[in-house]
């Protein structure tokens, strides 16, 4: 999951800067809300190897300032590492300190991780996903079937949005016709800009889980929130209310603007480039390199963490209790990696991205969206193989820590 | 410490030094060799640390069961007899001078 990283160039002047931090290391460059960043956020990212150091400390007084990593390794090393960097207390939300819930299992760290995530992974598993291919399929063409003889779509609201959706509604056991009001929370709590609005929305989002945990406590059945419900971590006792409820809503969080976000940005780019489609159309076999070139490109995650002691990396030394975020959109553009990491190359080398970060917290939906992702390129393309962005349109960005479109207006002959 | 040596899909070998108690996946990926993705950290949860076991080992480091099992059947590259995930096989004297095979994709 994501750090917003919301630091305003004016909301810098006042931030503290610890003293072990040297000067020379301090750059605001206003990742996720400069004008530079909403202009062309992964121009921007891929520049940032460029213009700062490869690891620099970012101020802020309106988030916590943070170490940031742009280099591959230095990612990796971190995310592998959860003795030195722990994601303890890391979650991307604000939340009441008087009622305070563990984020899990993002925060829970070895070894008591892998009992919680045991709980949910045979739900995730290449093969229990695999099983959701055909549903998947038929959910992407039920969308289509509802604009393709309009001409138009905005993309972002009419696929983009319910697609991932309507999928994480079925994983989670909970009923197709909550879409709607699923949106229009992920919408409120995500990118409303306004905090009252998130709060609100938040407040009914509690209400609604804390009604199905109950509901599913009753009644199990074999979706997520049940397996959640009635998981027992390591073999022992039941979850408390307070877990059970992080839990559901980690997924919550999770399962509902990543993908959203992704699909966006691939759909832009396609809309941009038809060579490029039609060079997709024409290497079905290729689809799966395709799908991770373009999830390196279009990486839309942050990874936050905080040293449990000092640490010295790259030669900067860094002390215990210092936030570091892993600009993981940038460190998928790391030359040394990713050779002319600009250019979009499905025949690229095999490697590893960083797009569902690394180590025992990576995705654990990693191989569903990458299985959606595939299914909506192939389905949209194999529908509608010629389609642009409607005349006229300028893309704007959410700021905040899911990079991607706001909307995406597409035409096409009908 | 074990020697084991992986052979890169390209043909490329790197001979390292293993801990003992250490994955074949955390050998591989301690010392940066790329064929092994491990996204999951060796929870047995995301079939990316696929590996070929050596026929003339695949004897003593054991076949595929349970599970892990189950979750080859969803590896990206073909699966073979002497398919393994790396998470699941710890190194040990008696595995000195492994070889591993790594496949050319894990997703």
């Amino acid at each position: 999951m994501s750090t917003p990283t919301p630091a305003s160039l004016d909301a810098t002047a006042n931030a503290e800067i610890p003293a072990h931090v040297p000067p020379d290391l301090v750059h605001a460059v206003g990742i996720t809300e400069s004008a530079e960043f909403l202009a062309a956020p992964h121009r921007f990212m891929a520049e940032l190897h460029d213009k700062y150091p490869p690891i620099f400390f970012s101020p802020s007084v309106t988030n916590k300032s943070a170490w940031q990593l742009t280099k591959y390794d230095d990612a990796f090393f971190v995310l592998r590492h959860p003795e030195f960097f722990t994601s303890a207390g890391s979650g991307p939300f604000p939340r009441d300190p008087d009622d305070y819930f563990n984020i899990i299992p993002l925060e829970i760290e070895p070894p008591h991780h892998r009992k919680y995530r045991a709980i949910v992974d045979p739900l995730v598993s290449p093969k229990a996903i695999m099983a959701m291919e055909g549903a998947i399929r038929g959910l992407a063409n039920e969308l289509i079937d509802q604009f393709i003889d309009k001409g138009e779509c905005e993309f972002a609201r009419d696929f983009g949005r319910p697609l991932p959706v309507g999928v994480f509604l079925d994983i989670m056991g909970l009923p197709r016709d909550m879409m709607d009001e699923f949106v229009r929370w992920a919408m409120g709590l995500l990118h409303a800009q306004d905090r009252q609005i998130a709060q609100q929305v938040m407040g009914e989002v509690t209400a609604y889980l804390q009604t199905v945990i109950a509901e599913k406590k009753a009644n199990p059945d074999g979706g997520a929130v049940s397996a959640i419900v009635h998981g027992r971590p390591g073999g022992g006792e039941l979850m408390s209310a307070k877990e059970i409820f992080g839990f559901v809503f980690f997924l919550f969080i999770a399962g509902l603007d990543t993908v959203f976000a992704t699909l966006n940005n691939i759909f832009v780019w396609l809309a941009k480039n038809p060579d490029r489609r039609r060079e997709i159309m024409a290497e079905p076999d290729n689809m799966a390199n395709a799908v991770e070139e373009l999830l390196r490109v279009f990486t839309v995650t942050f990874s936050g963490r905080t040293l449990t002691q000092d640490y010295e990396l790259r030669g900067v030394e860094m002390k215990k209790g210092d936030r570091v975020t892993s600009i993981l959109p940038a460190c998928n553009y790391d030359p040394d990696i990713f050779p002319n990491p600009r250019e979009i190359d499905f025949h690229r080398p095999r490697k590893p991205t960083l797009a569902f970060a690394g180590g025992v917290h990576s995705c654990m939906g990693a191989h569903l969206a990458r299985l959606e992702i595939r299914i909506c390129i192939e389905e949209f393309l194999r529908r509608i193989p010629e389609f642009e962005l409607k005349a006229g349109t300028k893309i704007e960005y959410w700021p905040g820590g899911v990079v991607g479109p706001k909307t995406v207006p597409l035409s096409w002959k009908a | 410490m074990t020697t084991v040596t992986y052979v890169e899909h390209d043909g490329t070998r790197h001979a390292v030094d293993v801990p003992d108690d250490d994955s074949v996946m955390q050998g591989a990926v301690n010392n940066g060799i790329e064929g092994i993705a491990a996204e999951c950290g060796g929870g047995l949860a995301c079939a990316t640390c696929h590996c070929y076991v050596d026929e003339a080992w695949i004897g003593r480091v054991g076949t595929a069961e349970g599970a892990e099992d189950d979750m080859l059947e969803a590896v990206a590259a073909e699966r073979r007899p002497n398919s393994r995930l790396s998470c699941q096989i710890p190194v040990s004297a008696a595995l000195d001078g492994l070889i591993i095979y790594l496949p050319e994709a894990q997703y």
